[in-house]
């Protein structure tokens, strides 16, 4: 019945050539997953590169070089789940390849499936469909454009954009202001033969985590890792730390004007706390207590008692050391919204933090840390944020540290958290 | 105290099942192991129900638009304040939503189950609506109508909703409109509350590392039988068998396109497994003509007239059935005429049975990994409830369906004078 636990635990069970692996051993799920991350440091002239390049390599390989050779691969597998993308932590770039599969219980016994979809993934990260030295032109004009669209289709979600670009805006001049998924302007330069070039250099240099979650045995560990231990590796690149900027002059005022009936507000803060330091757990209380939940400052000033917002809340951005804050409000209404969130901060400046919102917070964020034991996603993600992060702790080591910070620790933490940029999406005059 | 239990070898999972004197029917799906617990209360009443009879036909009452969803918000407030505190002080997570055909109040907590389980049960029962809040809820929701009014991915699918459908209110938004919810008062949500949230309109299910007779113990403890139960008539208006317009577009502030197009279905009035069925078969033909394995997909794909975000949905109620599909495409009209053309292709030629049984067999194993998820488990469980379809018959019905129904529903479904084209261009 141990095993049954075992999503608190995290195994390295091989190191080499820059590839960690690791293996959440549980039979608590009826899939299992396998979740190969490349991570990079997010520069502008790679994070437009690094994004295209899943995008490419998904579209076919070596033995299945269409998107429907694979779909057709993944079909027969019981309905296997292959998917990839990119995402930032900090200043971190993270390029992910993702697969999911049923456990060996729910298929033929001769199905052996964590072999066959572990090769179809090798071969989609590592034997793309080459000509003349370059990657399948056809296929990088067509992801270009595929990744064109989605840079510029982030304006269809207003109530994400506004939160992103606030942040942007913020970090303007440092790496974090760069998008996931790069740019329209860099992506203009890729083509298929500097694309296939930064492909070698992404393969061979970029440290790799590999995490496999499920009841695997031995024999089914020993084949992935000798799969990856084929993989043709050189120097390994050491990728950098997010730097925690502080702030220095005035408030930045940003107003964005496109043809919307819902004024978004948006605030960045700078945090000044490393997610590393001790602060980092006040300052996960801090911010439950003014937007992190129904019970927060945030929520029931802005909402509840003065009924300006449907949705109202705060977010760490905790890699960077930022924090934002979001609602969605009728246009005329910004100046009145602005009085009542200052109000909140000052409130938690000044110790005015109930009893209620103060043990509210910690359990809520005690149910949240509990809770993503339940998802491989989840977990995995969990443990590649520590890896980045340089921490060993645990999501129990968390919960503890979370309960040791007292009001007080709160009160402190207000004081080192300074707003940044104020950021307006609002109609056309 | 009757229990019934329920095994699912196939999928290893077992469910509970205690019905109440009031007509109650609590279920447990417990899930060893998971830290998560996740109860709901669900009523059989949801935005399409703004019509309906009391006293066996005699009085016919219709109410404002967007009063389910309204009411769903109010509850929350209680006579010694808002429920949500006390949610908050237990350290859980409380929420609610209202979709076409019912409401569904529910929390997530990893400890204290009871005391969690039972304020559910309590404020779920005991409604407490001032005519203040009222007030102060219309600004709210207002706020929430607006963000979905900016929302494109919303407004094309009710658009779409719009064109299929001259009268039944599964076009209306869920929240109504800013004009109807004025209307709403404490009076006329309460008629609501009255008529649909007799015990016996509603079900509750937990799933989570739970015991079984100790949930049913506190449904016994906590559930009002409430002496009469009410005669609900739910009237749906006549409703044409075709599309009311084949295309309907809409501008806003988007980067391209945004299309959603589909088929009105004129097959619905099943219930049971019959329902799930047809779901099934359509939701398979959809994958077998533009799932990703398909040639009309990758057709698209490599001429640019689709992205990643094209996808496909087919949905079944008892007034109403229709499929889905679209995402971003610079000409949504090229995308419409290829997909008219696949399918007259597939007419004349007739369906491929090996990529029937492939998609078969994936879909089951993507059903096997949905069980992986407490939360999903309790909302597909709740979506095809009131169906009077139990949700563990999916896997059933993957493994029972035959081709030959399959074609069937292929003839009929596929109708083009039921296709309609929903539009967002960029403002």
């Amino acid at each position: 019945m141990s095993t049954l636990l075992s999503e608190s635990h995290v195994s390295q069970i091989a190191a080499f050539n820059g590839i960690k692996v690791f293996h959440i051993k549980s039979q608590k799920f009826k899939t299992n997953s396998i979740n190969i991350f490349f991570h990079d440091d997010l520069s502008k002239e790679r994070a437009t590169k690094n994004a295209l390049l899943p995008a490419v390599l998904r579209r076919g390989c070596e033995g299945y070089p269409t998107i429907r050779d694979i779909s057709l691969k993944l079909e027969e597998l019981y309905g296997a789940v292959f998917d990839c993308g990119v995402t930032k932590k900090g200043e971190s770039q993270i390029i992910q390849f993702y697969l999911e599969y049923v456990s060996d219980k729910y298929a033929k016994s001769d199905a052996n499936l964590t072999q066959k979809t572990f090769d179809l993934l090798l071969s989609i990260i590592t034997k793309p469909i080459v000509e003349n030295n370059a990657f399948k032109a056809e296929y990088v004009e067509q992801e270009s454009k595929n990744l064109k669209e989605m840079i510029e289709g982030r304006v269809n979600d207003k109530v994400q954009y506004a939160v992103e670009k606030c942040l942007e805006e913020m970090c303007k001049n440092e790496p974090f202001g760069i998008y996931d998924y790069g740019s329209v302007e860099d992506l203009a330069k890729i083509n298929a033969q500097n694309l296939y070039e930064h492909y070698k250099y992404f393969l061979e240099t970029l440290p790799m985590y590999v995490f496999i979650f499920g009841d695997l045995d031995d024999g089914q560990i020993k084949y992935i890792i000798d799969g990856l231990s084929g993989i043709k590796r050189g120097n390994i690149k050491v990728v950098g730390k997010t730097g925690i900027e502080s702030k220095a002059g005035d408030v930045k005022d940003i107003t964005e004007r496109m043809n919307v009936t819902q004024g978004k507000l948006c605030l960045g803060f700078r945090t000044n706390i490393s997610p590393d330091s001790n602060d980092y757990y006040k300052l996960m209380v801090y911010n439950s207590i003014l937007g992190g939940g129904l019970h927060s400052k945030l929520f029931q000033n802005v909402r509840e008692k003065a009924g300006l917002a449907y949705y109202v809340f705060s977010r760490l951005e905790k890699f960077k050391g930022l924090m934002v804050i979001s609602s969605g409000i009728e246009i005329g209404n910004r100046d009145k919204a602005m009085e009542i969130i200052k109000n909140q901060l000052e409130d938690i400046k000044n110790g005015n933090i109930s009893d209620y919102e103060y043990e509210a917070s910690i359990k809520s964020m005690e149910t949240g840390i509990k809770s993503l034991k339940d998802s491989q996603l989840q977990v995995v993600d969990f443990y590649l944020s520590q890896h980045i992060i340089g921490t060993d702790d645990g999501p129990n080591d968390m919960i503890e540290k979370i309960k040791q910070v007292t009001k007080k620790d709160v009160v402190d933490i207000a004081g080192k958290i300074q707003l940044d940029t104020v950021y307006f999406l609002t109609s056309l005059e | 105290m009757d229990i019934k239990t329920v095994e699912y070898k196939n999928v290893d999972e077992v469910m509970y099942v205690h019905e109440h004197q009031s007509g109650l029917k609590t279920f447990v799906i417990p899930k060893k192991g998971y830290s998560k617990k996740y109860a709901t209360f669900a009523t059989h009443y949801g935005s399409i129900n703004n019509e309906f009879s009391l006293n066996g036909g005699k009085d016919v009452i219709r109410v404002p638009d967007g009063i389910a969803h309204f009411l769903e918000h109010k509850l929350f407030e209680q006579k010694d304040g808002s429920v949500m505190d006390k949610f908050s002080k237990l350290g859980s997570n409380p929420n609610a939503y209202t979709g076409f055909a019912q409401t569904v109040y529910l929390f997530s907590c990893t400890d204290r189950f009871k005391e969690n389980f039972e304020l559910l049960l309590t404020f779920v029962q005991n409604p407490h609506i001032t005519e203040e809040s009222v007030e102060k809820e219309k600004h709210i929701i207002g706020q929430e109508i607006r963000m979905y009014n900016d929302n494109a991915n919303w407004r094309v699918f009710f658009n779409l909703l719009d064109a299929f459908y001259e009268k039944n209110p599964v076009k209306i938004d869920i929240a109504g409109s800013i004009e109807s919810i004025s209307k709403i008062n404490k009076d006329v949500l309460y008629t609501c509350y009255n008529t649909f949230y007799h015990p016996s309109n509603m079900m509750v299910l937990v799933v989570g590392d739970v015991e079984p007779s100790e949930v049913f113990s506190q449904v016994e403890e906590n559930i009002d039988s409430k002496g009469q139960v009410p005669e609900i008539k739910r009237i749906f208006p006549e409703e044409p068998e075709r599309i009311r317009k084949e295309y309907v577009e809409q501008k806003l502030a988007v980067s391209m396109p945004l299309f959603q197009m589909g088929f009105k279905d004129t097959i619905f009035n099943t219930k049971g497994i019959e329902c799930l069925k047809r779901e099934i078969a359509v939701k398979i033909l959809l994958d077998m003509i533009m799932g990703r394995s398909s040639e009309l997909y990758n057709r698209l794909y490599n001429e640019g007239l689709i992205n990643n975000s094209f996808d496909f949905d087919y949905s079944i109620e008892e007034s109403y059935a229709y499929s889905a599909f679209g995402g971003e495409s610079a000409d949504p009209f090229a995308v419409r005429d290829r997909v008219v053309e696949e399918i007259r292709n597939i007419k004349s030629k007739g369906l491929d049975q090996n990529s029937y049984e492939r998609i078969r067999r994936a879909m089951s194993g993507r059903f096997i990994k949905q069980l992986n998820s407490i939360e999903r488990i309790s909302h597909m469980f709740i979506s095809v409830y009131f169906k009077d379809v139990n949700m563990f018959d999916y896997f059933n019905v993957y493994e029972n369906m035959s081709f030959d129904y399959v074609k069937k529903v292929f003839d009929e479904h596929f109708n083009f004078d039921n296709l309609a084209l929903s539009v967002i261009n960029p403002a």
